[in-house]
């Protein structure tokens, strides 16, 4: 492969990062999404490589397209490739097929990564110790959030436009399966755990009948909590998390899944069948 | 303070909340740990930011806009849930909390079909070749719908609430069965977000590994920290195997 002519410096690439970061989403708009915080992303590198105004206008409508990924885990993967392409001349349909083919895939990834698996996890420590009363559950969360997501965004930016064209080789070549089921197999294993710990839920409820014994008056009181962790720990939490997966499983959105929990919990918790 | 500074700064803290997860997201005030725990440290009670916070957040934890869809506003929850929360305790903090949260999921489609301008403007811009003038609009207003979508709810609540917090505060007093259904209700709604990403998750693929996690915290009580190390280490370990068999 000829050694295409470097366009770009340092400064181009860092003014598109900073605008990527600060920017991405403000645009957010159900009609095409991330569109405007991309386009406002390649404007500094679209001046460089787009030198004709005509060339220029067309670029940046054509970056007006629909776009939505994961922001943080994903959208600066495909922006570091688009940028490497644009430098090396390709046209305006090899850029749009990158980021068309790859936005979805790892908005996958994204996702179960960052939200459903990091996340999680690390809020869920943190509001564990913010319950006991530690200022440090929040603060620590914050860090957690502060460095590592910079880290990661400025990573997988320079990686991405290093690997240029290489990259769709990369990920399709099983690398993009394999971290995603890295990260299914670790978020089942913690959602298996986390949930039963955090959803609480129990019974008060007993069950009393009053037995003569050798001709005493004796109240004989079976309380049903305990009955219930003879046959299976936690099994309440285990029901109402069940039920809440097969509402969703359904199509019932999260609003109305909510709705259903507020009834149950509140309707029990005032009758006194749960508490 | 006055109230109305009180409101005002409150709504400054909501504004930045939702600017920080649509923009540079570099402290997640999105999450209502956040905005709850900073809500307490602005109005001087950080135990009722971090009791409300940490249990909105655990409600939350799995709950994200995949996709740009709606969720409840937990952020806007975890700032008023936790200002309110200090004049009639944790349980009234989280009985406003949940309503509001559930309240602003309207507000949040609007603003998603408002910022539609955005777009548009950005498309003129674009016919132009007006680089300048779409930078211009980025930087000056981009945020601004998103901004005032937290931040005028939270203004209004906190400077107009006073009244109706009252009588929430006095019908709390008069019907404790009612905290207890709060309390209840605190409990279970953690197994929505739960549910969700098990819903994204492959749990037919592969039902061992939530067996393990489940085992792990039912019978051998181990802590949540080490379920996490254990899910690293046993999907390496998985994953190592399995390869290994396939490329070997």
């Amino acid at each position: 492969m000829a050694v295409a002519e470097k366009k770009l410096t340092r400064a181009d690439l860092m003014a598109a990062f900073w605008r990527y970061v600060f920017f991405f989403q403000l645009g957010w708009n159900y009609e095409r999404m991330q569109s405007v915080g991309y386009a406002f992303t390649m404007i500094p590198i679209l001046k460089k490589t787009r030198p004709t105004p005509e060339e220029f206008k067309e670029a940046f409508l054509t970056n007006l397209n629909f776009f939505n990924t994961n922001p943080v885990v994903g959208a600066p993967i495909i922006i570091g490739a688009h940028i490497a392409l644009e430098e090396a001349g390709a046209s305006l349909e090899t850029t749009e097929g990158l980021k068309v083919g790859l936005m979805g895939p790892l908005a996958g990834v994204g996702d179960t990564l960052l939200w459903a698996l990091y996340n999680s996890i690390i809020f869920s420590i943190g509001s564990v110790m913010a319950l006991n009363g530690s200022v440090l559950g929040p603060i620590l969360v914050i860090l957690l959030v502060l460095i590592p997501y910079l880290a990661v965004r400025y990573w997988q930016f320079f990686w991405s436009y290093r690997q240029g064209t290489n990259l769709v080789a990369q990920l399709g070549g099983g690398a993009i399966a394999r971290i995603t089921e890295f990260a299914t197999l670790v978020g089942l294993i913690v959602v298996g755990g986390f949930a039963p710990s955090i959803v609480k839920l129990t019974t008060p409820l007993q069950w009393s009948r009053v037995v003569t014994v050798r001709g005493e008056q004796v109240t004989q009181t079976v309380a049903v909590q305990p009955q219930l962790d003879a046959i299976l720990p936690l099994m309440l939490p285990v029901l109402v998390t069940g039920l809440a997966y097969w509402l969703l499983k359904r199509g019932w959105t999260p609003v109305r899944v909510i709705l259903v929990l507020v009834a149950i919990g509140f309707i029990g918790g005032a009758l006194g069948i749960f508490g | 303070m006055p109230t109305w500074l009180v409101a005002l700064i409150l709504a400054i803290w909501a504004y930045l909340c939702i600017y920080d997860i649509l923009g540079p997201t570099l402290f997640m005030g999105f999450r209502p740990l956040i905005s709850a725990f900073v809500t307490g440290l602005i109005i001087g009670d950080v135990q009722t930011g971090l009791m409300v916070g940490g249990t909105l957040e655990l409600m939350a934890l799995g709950v994200y806009t995949y996709g740009g869809a709606t969720i409840p506003d937990f952020t806007v929850g975890g700032i008023l849930g936790t200002y309110f929360g200090t004049r009639l305790g944790f349980e009234g903090g989280l009985a406003l909390a949940i309503p509001a949260a559930l309240l602003l999921t309207q507000v949040d489609i609007l603003n998603r079909f408002l910022n539609f301008v955005f777009v548009h403007r950005a498309d003129a811009y674009a016919e132009k070749g007006d680089s300048k003038g779409f930078d211009r609009m980025m930087y000056a207003y981009s945020h601004i719908i998103w901004g005032l979508s937290r931040a005028i709810p939270v203004f209004l609540a906190v400077a107009f609430g006073e009244t109706v917090v009252q009588g929430v505060s006095n019908f709390f007093t008069a019907n404790p069965w009612f905290n207890k259904g709060i309390q209840v209700t605190g409990g279970i709604l953690p197994a929505l977000g739960f549910a969700m990403l098990l819903k994204i998750l492959p749990v037919s693929k592969y039902p061992a590994f939530l067996l393990v996690g489940f085992v792990m915290f039912a019978y051998l009580k181990v802590p949540l920290v080490g379920i996490a190390v254990a899910g690293v280490a046993i999907a390496l370990a998985y994953q190592q195997l399995k390869y290994r068999a396939q490329e070997g």
